[in-house]
């Protein structure tokens, strides 16, 4: 009897420790005193806020180092980047209220929507006034009310992004929960899971269903998040990141024929079978909707809808005006093949120099003029000389999310038999090796064995 | 004619369960007709709708399973009551990021009075 009562206070002191870990410490001071911004984070972070303007998060760029055709001295990112699944930036798409369109309406857009300031001080600022516009609570609070955060003209007539700076929100801080994450990251390229098409539901990420969310894995220094290496997805905080390290070994299967492939496969292409989001979008065609807005037309699927593409990729990107995508080979000692999800955007082009064009989306949306989208943006960005033609760019995703269960991960017989997925001779293999590695004697007895286990 | 009573018994058992095996048909076919004929008037009444319009109230269930959003329709004015049943968009009505105001596409199941929503978001921008 007294083991169970010291059992149960034992079980009842470890669920305090856990309840009190997870509650912010200071939330009584933020009670009582309120919440007056990062300064009042900075009371017990000195220096975050100046540190947090040094990151990508808040500049939208970084110097890129893997890259064709870009120069080493300059920043990159969403801040000044033009491709096609978003023909803007933060430049020429700056936080604005649209032309009214046919009804009468406006609205505001901009690519820096998502940017954690309150657009006045903007994307790449710095100093005191950069410093306390940051938006804290939108990333660490679990109540953040998001209809506290949106576009609206100040009596200047200055475009604001307002903030929630609730003594509730700023109570209730901690690390960022998935949710906070996706507020914005599923939200780019122009709407739910557009850009990327991958789903952090719990039935689609496995990681999602065992109870990890994003910033376990993407493990922040003083805000300075790691990432992959997507061929797409250029500006960085310089710090990167792989699947293994404190979870996962190099050697993270029982089986050792698994294992041998981890040397030239990447993890992702067996356990993300599958992706989704926009496949392709058309910016020189604008679509009426009933709202009297215009939208680019895309061309799009649910999360779990497409199949990847497989490539080689050794990290470095090809990028040229029509092609954004891995480098790489099965001969050069660095590459592994990886996933990709392959877009296709149609845009302008300058005949003249044959860039790519941007596009200032404020124009279309009123009216679908996206010509008048190109002569604004050459405006804004000092292009003087240039002649518009429609022209199409293909773009390599990175796959590097919704791993799928481990029971939906490809086995042998899906690279391996006659109709694998992966395509052997686009991957560099001649007729015998294709003969060799689609020979059903290379898996047969195993997935034999793991058929017979699952009937 | 003589049967041995272990004989007729089971003749008897032969003949119960043929009738019971006919019965048990019988009565399987029907239902599945009964369910084959729901099903072809559920599909016969059932519409899908797609509107845009402006969130005027939302409404979530005590449960926290539903809500009830009604929209004001862009073209007509009309008001249109929608049932909202999946996480995602329930969640959204929780912590605000849908609000009254808010202007929503939405594709919904018709079925007579009840409007089930299949895609609810609101309107994109880029």
């Amino acid at each position: 009897m007294s083991g169970r009562i010291v059992a149960i206070m034992l079980g009842c002191a470890l669920l305090a420790t856990t309840v009190q870990a997870k509650e912010h410490p200071g939330k009584e001071q933020i009670l009582k005193e309120g919440y007056h911004g990062p300064k009042t984070c900075e009371e017990c972070h000195p220096g975050t806020a100046k540190e947090f303007l040094k990151t990508v998060h808040w500049k939208h760029a970084s110097k890129v180092d893997n890259v064709d055709n870009l120069d080493p001295n300059k920043e990159y990112g969403m801040k000044n980047r033009i491709y096609t699944m978003c023909n803007g930036n933060d430049i020429v798409n700056n936080l604005k209220e649209v032309p009214p369109n046919a009804l009468g309406k406006t609205k505001f857009v901009g690519c820096n929507t998502c940017h954690p300031g309150d657009h006045t001080i903007d994307v790449g600022s710095s100093g005191p006034e950069a410093e306390q516009s940051i938006d804290c609570l939108i990333c660490h609070s679990s109540k953040y009310d998001y209809s506290k955060r949106k576009a609206v003209k100040d009596k200047s007539g200055r475009v604001i992004m307002t903030q929630d700076r609730s003594t509730e929100a700023a109570a209730n801080i901690g690390r960022p929960g998935i949710k906070n994450c996706m507020i914005c990251h599923e939200g780019a390229g122009g709407g739910a899971l557009i850009k990327r098409g991958f789903s952090m539901a719990k039935n689609d990420e496995v990681h999602v269903t065992k109870g990890i969310i994003c910033v376990d894995c993407h493990q922040v220094k003083n805000h300075k998040f790691p990432t992959g290496r997507d061929p797409n997805n250029w500006a960085s905080d310089g710090i990167y990141m792989t699947c293994v390290g404190e979870c996962h070994s190099d050697k993270p299967h029982k089986d050792a024929d698994y294992n041998r492939h981890t040397a030239k496969i990447a993890c992702q292409t067996c356990h993300i079978p599958r992706t989704g989001g926009a496949f392709s979008k058309d910016f020189t065609k604008w679509e009426k909707q009933d709202n009297g807005f215009y939208e680019p037309s895309t061309l799009k699927r649910e999360v779990n809808q497409t199949t990847p593409v497989y490539a080689w990729y050794n990290l470095t990107v090809s990028n040229t005006p029509h092609f954004i995508g891995p480098k790489g080979s099965r001969t050069d000692g660095k590459s592994k093949i990886y996933p990709f999800k392959i877009f296709q955007g149609k845009a302008y082009f300058n005949k003249l120099d044959g860039q790519l064009m941007s596009m200032d989306f404020a124009p279309p949306i009123a009216n679908g003029d996206s010509l008048a989208g190109v002569a604004s943006a050459a405006k804004i960005l000092g292009i003087k000389k240039y002649e518009a033609v429609p022209g199409w760019q293909t773009i390599y995703f990175a796959s590097s999310h919704q791993v799928a269960p481990k029971g939906k991960a490809l086995t042998c017989s899906n690279c391996h038999a006659i109709n694998g997925v992966l395509k052997f001779e686009e991957l560099g293999y001649n007729a015998r090796e294709i003969e060799k590695l689609t020979n059903p004697d290379l898996y047969f007895e195993k997935v034999l064995k793991i058929q017979q286990e699952n009937e | 004619m003589y049967y041995p009573l272990a004989e007729v018994s089971c003749q008897y058992k032969n003949e119960k369960e043929s009738v019971m095996r006919k019965l048990v048909s019988v009565v399987m076919l029907v239902a599945m007709m009964v369910v084959s004929l729901g099903s072809f008037v559920r599909t016969a009444s059932a519409e899908d709708v797609k509107i845009t319009g402006v969130i005027t109230k939302i409404e979530i269930a005590a449960d926290q399973k539903s809500a009830v959003a009604v929209l004001k329709v862009n073209d007509s004015g009309e008001l249109v009551s929608i049932i909202i049943t999946d996480d995602l968009t329930l969640d959204k009505f929780k912590d605000h990021r849908i609000v009254v105001g808010d202007e929503i596409r939405t594709k919904f199941e018709k079925n007579g009075d009840k409007n089930t929503s299949k895609f609810f978001k609101k309107t994109a921008g880029c």
